[in-house]
């Protein structure tokens, strides 16, 4: 469970880094692209701002490529780069091959970062130069007969314009919006801000093509700016929605008149001295930058809370000493005012606790946007119709488990696409909307976060599982199962969940798998459907694997700690209660029967038995349905503990999930309750 | 978390100071323009005793030394693998190094020592002995193969004088067959 990162990266920090800021830059890319697509749909028109954010992303990964001499991932950017370069300039259009040839690129940057981990991303050096070559290609394509637009323009104004303001002007003509100037003067002093407003009033309702310094007007402490701006609304509203005394605005006057003509085109086929750069997006207002955020490796958080953990530890035996010293009457004040203090300890430790585990918390968002992807392309790729609704992306996780919930939930989702959707035909044939719809649901509920990913696709056919279970000997023929016991079985290793083999779910993970991962998080994962209505698959999360509750139990003279989000109740066992079938133990749960696994024997504690020596505990650990009784000496109570790997020459022990420190210093092994409820439903003496 | 030393067991960070003296020597030699080959590299081992035999593992492979502690027994390991300690936030297996070469195993005694190791992979582990003894410098030409032992993990024996330290292979020690 905790043993995740056992081995401490040898990467140097420098390297560390750089992944971490290309993957940073990664994400924004692939949110600009997700958008630019979304907007393509919707209104047919791009927003500029994307276009160029993602051309500014583009070119930082070029950049910090090359700083890192990789120079396969350095020339793919450079071609992004291009592709939007041609885009944000009107020199392309932004088509489906366009689109295309983005979302690629940006996929395989993602893919070469994956192997910068290894070292092993020459690799890919093929796959990039194949893209390259696609991109070159579509470059050559010609470019799309636009026809410049006239507008007269104080020709000085004109010509200070850089290619791409050109193209945005041309571009905002064409679309029929009305071109102003707004004027102000700022003082020289404080012009940063003044402007800054301005800007930011006029975005409001309209686009900034251009902020141009004005010729002063003699009052050195003054500066002034025109801002070329393109707005649907009139000047005399314009100048009142700005609500800036200093702020005049004009209609750059928009006439096919003949004399502007020449003037103006004249510039646009000259090759203009300006060269597009960066900064000419209109933001040249500050270098402070605008977010007050920082970005931590997760490494230092884990150093923290293991800090964290220790102190939590030494507050125990700071209360043990209270209570010691309250013993004795000669200490007995001093006790009562080291309790005192003590108390406040453990409520400014809870904080300190809650407070680094909520920096650890990152929204569901990145999940959720990942998958709204991949159904994109999933839609483009397939002849469904499927939407993809999603809910409750702001729900927070800890990073760790939001990392490892990336393949499980795509696994569902794409499921749910391949398998459960029909085709828009059958969909009408059986009285539903030809348009399916997927519905991701995020919610928090206590300490768990519940995710549901609901389909209203076909269903799944009991029958048809069950028939599948018995053919391949997961369960006997004549076994009685409820509908739900079987549809459980869709999790079980070996079986496929679909009737027909349409396999693009090509990430070779089965829901074993998907149970598997869930389950390692200390999750549950559960499956509910109705056959041609849809399915439902709930997993439930714990909010962090940071610091978890657990049960501290005693077998022979060894103390175990089991995660208490496991734990469904604690039961005291007199001997003869326990009864024997076919040679394993079970125990009357309420009319059920519990199968028990001792926990001495399993783990080859003492030779003697307890089950003649006397009375037992029996601590139910319940993962989904199942149940198991594990046999214990002793119940020692509840404690929040930090789970930490276990390092060492014997990689992993079935059974043991990690270690904790408990109050007096030394380790106490944590169990690992799937593995030990799995062995017990076998049955069979694993050792 | 990073402080490396350890007052409890008088040793401190063993490594740092005596490893850098080795690339000092190097180093000296280089800017006197003397070939590489001339110099006689030193190499500093941490030797250590079970029973009356000496063992010895090289410093660099050390991260630190620390005193007994309560380990943790678990269960289905070899039974060379005692079980965990905790130390300092980091839980880290022990290997009772007796038993991992066939040697009947000793009681605590005050002098028993457990060896922190850097695993290859850079995990952590323990090593079990009886009592560490110094750091023995000595030069590349004092180490002399020799047949390997029983447990295989002894392949070369290093002179300390007129007696001889088995030199242990730490991956060796480390691996267990299933």
């Amino acid at each position: 469970m905790a043993a995740r990162r056992k081995t401490p990266s040898r990467r140097s920090k420098a390297h560390r880094e750089f992944v971490s800021e290309a993957e940073e830059i990664l994400e924004r890319m692939r949110d600009g692209l997700s958008d630019l697509a979304d907007q393509q749909t919707n209104s047919g028109e791009a927003d500029p701002e994307v276009i160029n954010q993602l051309f500014r992303s583009a070119h930082s990964l070029k950049g910090l490529s090359g700083m890192f001499g990789l120079d396969g991932l350095g020339e793919l950017a450079h071609h992004l780069e291009d592709v939007l370069d041609r885009v944000r300039l009107g020199r392309a259009g932004l088509d489906a091959a366009a689109l295309g040839l983005l979302d690629e690129s940006v996929a395989l940057v993602a893919l070469t970062l994956e192997k910068v981990e290894s070292g092993t991303q020459d690799e890919l050096l093929d796959r990039v130069a194949e893209v390259i070559g696609r991109i070159d290609a579509w470059a050559r394509s010609p470019e799309p007969a636009t026809e410049a637009a006239e507008i007269e323009l104080d020709p000085a104004m004109l010509r200070a314009l850089t290619e791409y303001e050109e193209h945005r002007l041309q571009e905002n003509i064409r679309r029929g919006r009305r071109i102003q100037v707004v004027e102000a003067s700022f003082d020289i002093l404080a012009f940063e801000e003044g402007l800054a407003e301005l800007t930011g009033a006029v975005r409001e309702v309209g686009e900034v093509l251009s902020i141009l310094p004005s010729p002063g007007e003699g009052d050195e402490s003054q500066i002034r700016f025109s801002l070329l701006v393109a707005t649907e609304i009139p000047p005399g509203d314009l100048e009142a929605r700005l609500e800036m005394p200093g702020a005049s605005v004009r209609e750059a006057s928009r006439a096919g008149g003949a004399p502007a003509v020449a003037e103006p085109t004249a510039v646009l086929a000259s090759d203009s001295a300006v060269e597009p750069s960066l900064d000419a997006a209109p933001e040249l207002t500050s270098l402070k930058s605008i977010s007050d955020t920082v970005r931590v490796d997760i490494r230092k958080l884990d150093e923290l809370m293991n800090l964290v953990g220790e102190l939590v530890v030494q507050r125990g035996a700071l209360a043990r000493i209270a209570r010691e010293l309250q013993a004795l009457p000669e200490t007995a004040r001093l006790a009562a005012d080291l309790d005192k203090v003590h108390k406040g300890f453990e409520r400014k430790l809870q904080d300190l606790q809650s407070g680094v585990l909520e920096t650890r918390m990152v929204p569901l968002r990145q999940v959720f946007e990942k998958l709204s992807r991949v159904v994109r392309r999933l839609r483009r790729d397939t002849e469904k119709e499927v939407r993809l609704e999603l809910r409750g992306a702001d729900t927070e996780l800890d990073k760790l488990i939001v990392e490892e919930l990336v393949d499980p939930v795509m696994h569902i989702v794409r499921n749910a696409f391949d398998h459960a959707m029909e085709a828009p035909e059958e969909r009408l044939a059986a009285g539903k909307p030809a348009e399916g719809c997927i519905r991701l649901e995020a919610s928090q509920r206590g300490n768990d976060v519940v995710i549901t990913c609901s389909d209203d696709g076909r269903g799944i056919d009991p029958a048809v599982v069950h028939s599948r279970a018995i053919e391949r000997g997961i369960v006997s023929e004549n076994a009685p199962l409820a509908d739900r016991e079987v549809l459980d079985l869709i999790f079980a290793p070996g079986l496929t969940t679909c009737t027909e083999v349409t396999e693009t779910s090509g990430r070779g993970v089965g829901m074993d798998v998907v149970r598997a991962n869930i389950t390692a998080l200390g999750g549950l994962v559960e499956a509910q459907s109705e056959l041609g209505r849809g399915t439902t698959v709930t997993m439930t999360l714990p909010i962090t694997l940071a610091i978890i509750q657990a049960l501290i139990v005693g077998v022979a003279d060894q103390q175990f700690a089991i995660p208490l989000n496991s734990v469904r109740e604690t039961l005291l066992v007199e001997p003869d209660e326990v009864q024997r079938s076919e040679g394993r133990e079970l125990l009357n749960l309420r009319g059920d029967a519990l199968p028990l696994r001792r926990l001495g024997r399993e783990f080859g504690l003492g030779g003697e038995d307890q089950s003649r020596t006397g009375k037992q505990y029996s601590v139910v650990l319940g993962l989904g349905d199942t149940r198991v009784g594990l046999l214990v000496d002793r119940l020692e109570g509840q404690q929040d503990t930090v789970i930490k790997p276990i390092q060492g020459p014997i990689d992993s022990i079935r059974g043991i999930a990690g270690a904790t420190e408990l109050g007096d210093g030394g380790a106490v092994l944590v169990l690992d309750v799937a593995a030990l409820v799995e062995d017990g439903l076998r049955g069979g003496d694993s050792a | 978390m990073s402080a490396s030393g350890n007052e409890e067991t008088g040793m401190g960070p063993v490594n740092e100071p005596l490893a850098e003296s080795r690339w000092e020597s190097l180093a000296r030699a280089a800017a006197s323009g003397e070939k590489s080959e001339d110099v006689v590299l030193r190499r500093e081992f941490v030797t250590f005793r079970l029973g009356e035999d000496a063992y010895a593992l090289p410093i660099e492979r050390v991260r630190e030394v620390v005193r007994l502690r309560p380990i943790t027994p678990m269960p289905r390991v070899p039974s060379a693998v005692r079980g965990v300690i905790s130390l300092r936030g980091e839980v880290v297996q022990v290997v009772d190094l007796r038993g991992r070469l066939g040697m009947e195993s000793a009681p605590a005694a005050r002098t028993s020592r457990i060896i922190v190791l850097h695993g290859d992979d850079g995990a952590v582990a323990g090593l079990l002995v009886d009592l560490v003894r110094d750091v023995l410098r000595i030069s590349e030409d004092e180490i002399r193969p020799c047949a390997a032992n029983e447990a295989d993990v002894v392949h070369s024996l290093l002179a300390d004088g007129t007696k001889f330290v088995s030199l242990l292979d730490v991956d060796r020690v480390l691996t267990f067959d299933e």
